[in-house]
C-alpha cells in the first residue's frame, strides 16, 4: 500500500575525534548508532532533538554528506548507502536539502539565476536555454518576483532567502526533501510563512519531507509523524500530535516539559532535566539516557533498549515504558523528573 | 470601545530604570536610519519585564542603549534613561563604568564570546570577586584563617552552586572554550550577578541554548528575581518564554514600543495589530491547524515612512495611520498602546 | 498551458534586460568620485607612455642609455623638460623607459607570485592532509629567507640583469599569497553554500573555482594592490647592489641611486623617479580600495 521511500536499517555513523594525516585515529564521535527509520513515500516526518544527538547528521548522511560506517540506506528500495559519488549521482537530483541559515547557504557571489542554474543543471528535463525560463517559474511557485533573478542573496530578507533556498532545492524535480533545521533562523511570524508555503508544495508536487529540527512546537504544524533522539539514537517515533499528549519515553516527557508554551494560564513548573549531554566518544553503557532518567534501573544502565511496538509505525526504545505509562509517570500530570 | 480615559504614557515613579522617549539613529553610507523611536517603559524592582521583537525591532539597540555600549561616533541619541535618578545617556564614560557591572548588568547571547577566552574562568571569576566582594572575603579569611586565595575560592565556589553548577573545583581550572553553552552560560550569569545588581539585562540569553538547558536558566532567573529582588528586563523574540517567566510584556516593531502590559493581559487581550498577529503565528505544540502569518517585511529605517511603522503590514490600518505616529495610550489597568485604533483618534467601526 | 510559458519566457526576457542596465550603473559609481577617475587615468597613462615608450619619449636613444656629455647635469628646461641627468640624459626620456622595467616588472612580480601562490593555497587549504602539510611546510621554509636575500643569491648565482631580478624576487613573493589564501580557504570551506554544492554532485575542482575563489579573492585583491609599491622598490633595491638592472638600462629605483649624491645640488635626478614612483603608487592604491568596494557586493 504505502511504501517507504527512504530507509535506514540500523545505520551508524562515526567521525574521527581529531584527524590526524600519517596514523589511524584515537577516538571516534559516535554520531548516530543504530538508527532504524523507515520515511513512508508522501509523509513528513519530523526528527526533533538537542544540539548534539545525530539529527543534522542523519539528514546528512542520507544525501551522501556524512559517511556511513555501518547499516544501510534505501531510496526507492534500492542500496545506496554503499554507493561511490559516481554511481550516487543519479539519485542525487531526486533527493535534495534545505540548509538552516540561508544568509550561509547561498552563495554571496552569486546571482538568484547562477544559484538555480546550478540545480537545474541537475534537471535532465530542462535544457539549458529555458534555465532562464525555468528559474522565473521556480521563483513565481515560492512568491518571489522575477525581477528578483539577478539580485545577489544578501538583498533578500530572511524568509526570502529561505524561499530561495526552497525554489533551489525543487529545481531538480526531487522526490524527497530534507529540511535541516530550515526555520530555526528565522522569526516567528516569517516561520509560519515558509512552513505553510512547505505545506503547499508537498501537496502539490507530491512530495516526502524529513524535517529535523530542536524546536518541538512546530512539529505538530508540519509533521505526521515525530522521531525523537538522543545521542544518537532514536528513542520514540509516534504520530506528531499523540507524541505531545502522551509521550512514552522519559526524555520525550522531559523535552516536552522544558518547552515553554505561549500561554500564560498553561504556567507550570518547568521542567528540569538534571545532568549534561553524554559524551559521544565515550558513550555510557546500555540506555544513553540512564544518567540523566528519574526513573533508571539495573537494566537500564546494561542493555540498550530494544525497539517495542506501539502500534502503527509507532515505536519506543525503553525498558520501562510499559511500567511507566502504566504508573502514570509520563502523561499530562504535573509529575515531573 | 477604549476610549475609557486614555492619557499619556508618563514614566511612573518607584521605578528602577526609566527609559523615556529614547530615540536612536545610526549614520550610515546610504543615510540616517533612524533604528529606534521614542522608545518607553518602566522597570520596577523584583520583576522581570519582557522586551519582544523580532529581528529589526530594535530590541538590543534599546539594551545597548541603555548602557551606552554603542560607540558615540556610530550613533546620535536623544531621549532619557533614568537610573537612580542619573541620567544615563549624558553620564561620562567613567562615571558609566562604575554602574556596569555592578548596578546594572548584561548577559549576552553567546556565553563563550563574552567570555575571555585567555583567562581560566576561575581567575576571571576572582578578579570580580576581588572586586565587589572585598568584604565578604575579608570575613571568609578571619574566620577560617586560611589565604586570600582559598578565600576567594571559596565565594566562587559558593557563587557558583547558586547558579547550578557542579564540579567547580575543576571547572575553575577551565577556559571559555572549553565548556558547553549552558555551562558558559550559567558562569557568566553568576559573574554578572556577583555585585549584587538591581538591573540584570539579559539579552537573548538563552536562544543560543538548547530548550532544556534554557529551562534550567529559566527558572534561575526566575528564583533570582524573586529570592535576590533583582529586576530583570528580558530580551528575547520567544513568547514562550514571556509567557512562562516574566511579568509584563513589552512589544517592540520597528523600533518603537507598540504595546506594554501584564503577561496575562496582553496574551488574553492582544490590542496592536501587530501584537495579536505575532500571538497567531506562535506555533502551539501538539496543534495542527495552519499557522497565520503577518504579512511583508519591516520598513527601511533609512527612509522611514512617516506614519505609523506598521502600516503596510497592518490589516485594520486607516488613512491618519499613513500620516502621523500613534503615540503611547494608558488603557485600562497598566496597559499601554501605541495605535490610532484607541484612544481619542479612533474611528467608530 | 502554452500561453502560461510563453508569459514565463516574456517575464524573464524583460528580466534579462532590466538586468542589463544595471550592470551599467554599477561600472558607472565606480568611476563616479573624481579622485578614483583620476587614478584610472594616471595608470592608463602610465601604462600608455611606459608601452609607447619609443614615441613618447622626446629622446629615446638616451632613455635607452645614449649618453650627451655636453648637456650634463642641466636643470629642467624648455629643452630637457625635467632637467639632464650625470651623463647628461634627458630624465623625462630616462623616466619613461624607467617605467617599463619598474611598473611592468613590479605589475608582473606581484601577478605571477599570486598566479602561483593562490592556487598553492586553494589546494592546500581544500583538501588538507598531505598536501596541506607539503604546501604549508614550503611556504614556511621560503619565507624564513629575507626576500632580498634570496633574490640577491639567484641573481649571484644566475646572473644580473632586470630579469632575473624578477625571477628572483617572485621566488621569494609567492608564499605570501599562499598563506593569506590558506587561512581565507579553510573557513570558506566550512561554509554551508559549498555543502549545497557538494549535494548537487559537484566536484573538487569546480567548488574550488567558482564557490571558494571567488569568496576569497578580495583580500588576494587587495594584498595585490598593496604589494605593488614594495615590489617596485624591492627591484630598485637589487639595482642598488648592482644586481638588478644593469646601466645603462635603468629602472627608478636606479635612477634614484644613481642621483643620490647630486642631491643637494642638483636635486631633480633622485626627486623626478621618486615621485614618479610614489604617483603610481598612490594610483594604485586609491583605485585599489575603490575597486574593493565594489566587489564587496555585501553591505
Amino acid at each position: 500500500m504505502n511504501e517507504p521511500l527512504v530507509e535506514l536499517e540500523r545505520v551508524t555513523i562515526r567521525f574521527p575525534d581529531e584527524r590526524p594525516v600519517f596514523r589511524k585515529p584515537a577516538a571516534w564521535i559516535r554520531a548516530v548508532s543504530d538508527v532504524s527509520l523507515a520515511i513512508m513515500k508522501g509523509e513528513c516526518l519530523g526528527l526533533v532533538g538537542e544540539s548534539g544527538c545525530g539529527k543534522s547528521t542523519m539528514g546528512r548522511a542520507i544525501l551522501k554528506l556524512a559517511p556511513l560506517y555501518a547499516g544501510n540506506i534505501r531510496f526507492m528500495g534500492e542500496e545506496i548507502g554503499r554507493l561511490g559519488e559516481k554511481a550516487f549521482n543519479r539519485y542525487r537530483p531526486r533527493m535534495q536539502m534545505v540548509f538552516q541559515d540561508p544568509r550561509v547557504s547561498l552563495n554571496p557571489k552569486m546571482t538568484v539565476f547562477r544559484i538555480l542554474s546550478e540545480a537545474l543543471h541537475l534537471n535532465a528535463a530542462v535544457e539549458k536555454t529555458a534555465y532562464l525560463e525555468q528559474a522565473v517559474k521556480l521563483l513565481d511557485l515560492v512568491d518571489l518576483r522575477p525581477e528578483h533573478i539577478y539580485r545577489y542573496p544578501h538583498e533578500f530578507s530572511g524568509g526570502q532567502q529561505q524561499r530561495i533556498c526552497i525554489a533551489r532545492a525543487l529545481a531538480t524535480d526531487p522526490l524527497f526533501v530534507v529540511f535541516d533545521e530550515a526555520t530555526s533562523a528565522l522569526d516567528v511570524s516569517v516561520q509560519a510563512q515558509v512552513i505553510n508555503l512547505m505545506k503547499a508544495l508537498q501537496e502539490k508536487f507530491d512530495l516526502t519531507y524529513l524535517f529535523i529540527s530542536h524546536d518541538l512546537s512546530i512539529m505538530a504544524h508540519v509533521c505526521t509523524r515525530v522521531a525523537v533522539m538522543y545521542a544518537g539514537r532514536v528513542v520514540e517515533v509516534r504520530e506528531a500530535a499523540a507524541l505531545f499528549e502522551s509521550p512514552r519515553h522519559p526524555y520525550t516527557k522531559a523535552l516536552k516539559n522544558a518547552v515553554p508554551v505561549a500561554d500564560p494560564e498553561f504556567v507550570k513548573q518547568l521542567g528540569i532535566l538534571k545532568g549534561e549531554v553524554p559524551s559521544l566518544s565515550d558513550p555510557p553503557p546500555g540506555c544513553p539516557f540512564h544518567p540523566r532518567c528519574a526513573y533508571a534501573e539495573d537494566i537500564c544502565k546494561k542493555e540498550v533498549p530494544g525497539i517495542s511496538p506501539l502500534g502503527e509505525k509507532s515505536w519506543v526504545r525503553c525498558h520501562l515504558h510499559e511500567q511507566l505509562w502504566n504508573l502514570g509517570k509520563l502523561g499530562n500530570r504535573k509529575e515531573l523528573s | 470601545m477604549y476610549s475609557s480615559n486614555p492619557a499619556r504614557h508618563t514614566p511612573a515613579s518607584g521605578a528602577v530604570l526609566q527609559v523615556a522617549d529614547l530615540t536612536v539613529a545610526f549614520n550610515t553610507p546610504h543615510g540616517r536610519a533612524g533604528i529606534l523611536e521614542g522608545v518607553s517603559f518602566d522597570l520596577f524592582p523584583r520583576e522581570i519585564l519582557a522586551l519582544v521583537g523580532e529581528t529589526g525591532s530594535g530590541k538590543s539597540v534599546t539594551a545597548k542603549s541603555i548602557l551606552n555600549l554603542i560607540p558615540a561616533h556610530l550613533r546620535e541619541a536623544g531621549g532619557r534613561v533614568l537610573f537612580q535618578n542619573k541620567e544615563l545617556l549624558s553620564l561620562p564614560e567613567k562615571r558609566l563604568r562604575a554602574i556596569r557591572g555592578r548596578y546594572i548588568s548584561m548577559v549576552f547571547q553567546n556565553p563563550q564570546s563574552s567570555i575571555n577566552p585567555v583567562f581560566t574562568l576561575g581567575e576571571q571569576i576572582a578578579r570580580l570577586i576581588n572586586l565587589y566582594l572585598p568584604g565578604r572575603v575579608a570575613r571568609i579569611k578571619k574566620e577560617t584563617g586560611c589565604s586570600r586565595k582559598n578565600a576567594v575560592k571559596a565565594v566562587a565556589e559558593e557563587k557558583l552552586k547558586e547558579v547550578g553548577l557542579t564540579d567547580i573545583e575543576r571547572l575553575l581550572k577551565l577556559y571559555a572554550g572549553e565548556v558547553s553553552g549552558g555551562m558558559a552560560q550559567r558562569y557568566r550569569i553568576a559573574l554578572a550577578l556577583l555585585s549584587y545588581p538591581e538591573i540584570l539585562i539579559a539579552d537573548e540569553a538563552t536562544s543560543a541554548l538548547d530548550v532544556t538547558v534554557q529551562a534550567h536558566i529559566l527558572q534561575l532567573m526566575k528564583n533570582l528575581c524573586q529570592n535576590k529582588g533583582t529586576a530583570i528586563l528580558f530580551i528575547t523574540h520567544d513568547l514562550g518564554i514571556a509567557a512562562q517567566i516574566c511579568d509584563r510584556v513589552a512589544v517592540m516593531y520597528a523600533g518603537r514600543i507598540v504595546e506594554i502590559a501584564e503577561t496575562k493581559e496582553i496574551f488574553r487581550n492582544p490590542l496592536h495589530p501587530y501584537t495579536s498577529g505575532l500571538l497567531k503565528a506562535v506555533p502551539k505544540p501538539g496543534k495542527d491547524e495552519p499557522l497565520s502569518f503577518v504579512p511583508g517585511i519591516i520598513p527601511d529605517f533609512v527612509n522611514a515612512p512617516q506614519g505609523c511603522r506598521f502600516y503596510d503590514r497592518c490589516d485594520r490600518a486607516m488613512e491618519i495611520c499613513r500620516e502621523r505616529k500613534p503615540e503611547s495610550l494608558n488603557i485600562g489597568d497598566r496597559h499601554v498602546v501605541s495605535c490610532f485604533l484607541y484612544g481619542s483618534g479612533a474611528q467608530k467601526r | 498551458m502554452k500561453a502560461r510559458a510563453d508569459s514565463y519566457d516574456m517575464m524573464a526576457r524583460k528580466v534579462s534586460r532590466d538586468h542589463r542596465k544595471v550592470r551599467w550603473f554599477q561600472l558607472r559609481r565606480l568611476l563616479k568620485r573624481k579622485i578614483t577617475f583620476l587614478s584610472l587615468v594616471i595608470m592608463v597613462v602610465t601604462v600608455t607612455v611606459a608601452l609607447m615608450a619609443p614615441w613618447t619619449a622626446p629622446f629615446p636613444e638616451q632613455g635607452r642609455g645614449a649618453v650627451n656629455l655636453e648637456h650634463r647635469l642641466m636643470p629642467p628646461s624648455s629643452n630637457y623638460l625635467l632637467g639632464t641627468d650625470v651623463y647628461g640624459r634627458d630624465m623625462l626620456s630616462r623616466v619613461i623607459y624607467g617605467a617599463r622595467i619598474s611598473v611592468f616588472g613590479g605589475a608582473a612580480i606581484v601577478f605571477l607570485a599570486a598566479l602561483i601562490g593562490v592556487p598553492l593555497g586553494l589546494w592546500a587549504g581544500y583538501n588538507e592532509g598531505v598536501s596541506e602539510i607539503v604546501i604549508s611546510r614550503t611556504v614556511d621554509l621560503v619565507l624564513s629567507f629575507p626576500a632580498i636575500l634570496v633574490a640577491m643569491i639567484i641573481s649571484i648565482l644566475f646572473g644580473a640583469g632586470w630579469f632575473m631580478a624578477i625571477a628572483a624576487l617572485l621566488i621569494g613573493w609567492w608564499p605570501w599569497y599562499t598563506r593569506l589564501v590558506l587561512g581565507e580557504v579553510l573557513s570558506a570551506k566550512g561554509m554551508l553554500y559549498v555543502e549545497a554544492a557538494r549535494m548537487l554532485g559537484y566536484g573538487k575542482l569546480y567548488i574550488i573555482f567558482h564557490h571558494i575563489l571567488p569568496n576569497i579573492m578580495t583580500p588576494v585583491i587587495v594584498m595585490m594592490l598593496l604589494d605593488l609599491g614594495p615590489a617596485i622598490i624591492a627591484i630598485g633595491l637589487l639595482s642598488f647592489v648592482g644586481l638588478g638592472t644593469q646601466p645603462p638600462n635603468a629602472d627608478w629605483g636606479l635612477m634614484v641611486w644613481e642621483g643620490a649624491p647630486n642631491i643637494l645640488s642638483e636635486w631633480w635626478i633622485a626627486i623626478v623617479p621618486g615621485f614618479a614612483m610614489f604617483i603610481v603608487v598612490i594610483a594604485f592604491n586609491i583605485f585599489g580600495d575603490a575597486l574593493k568596494e565594489v566587489l564587496d557586493v555585501q553591505q
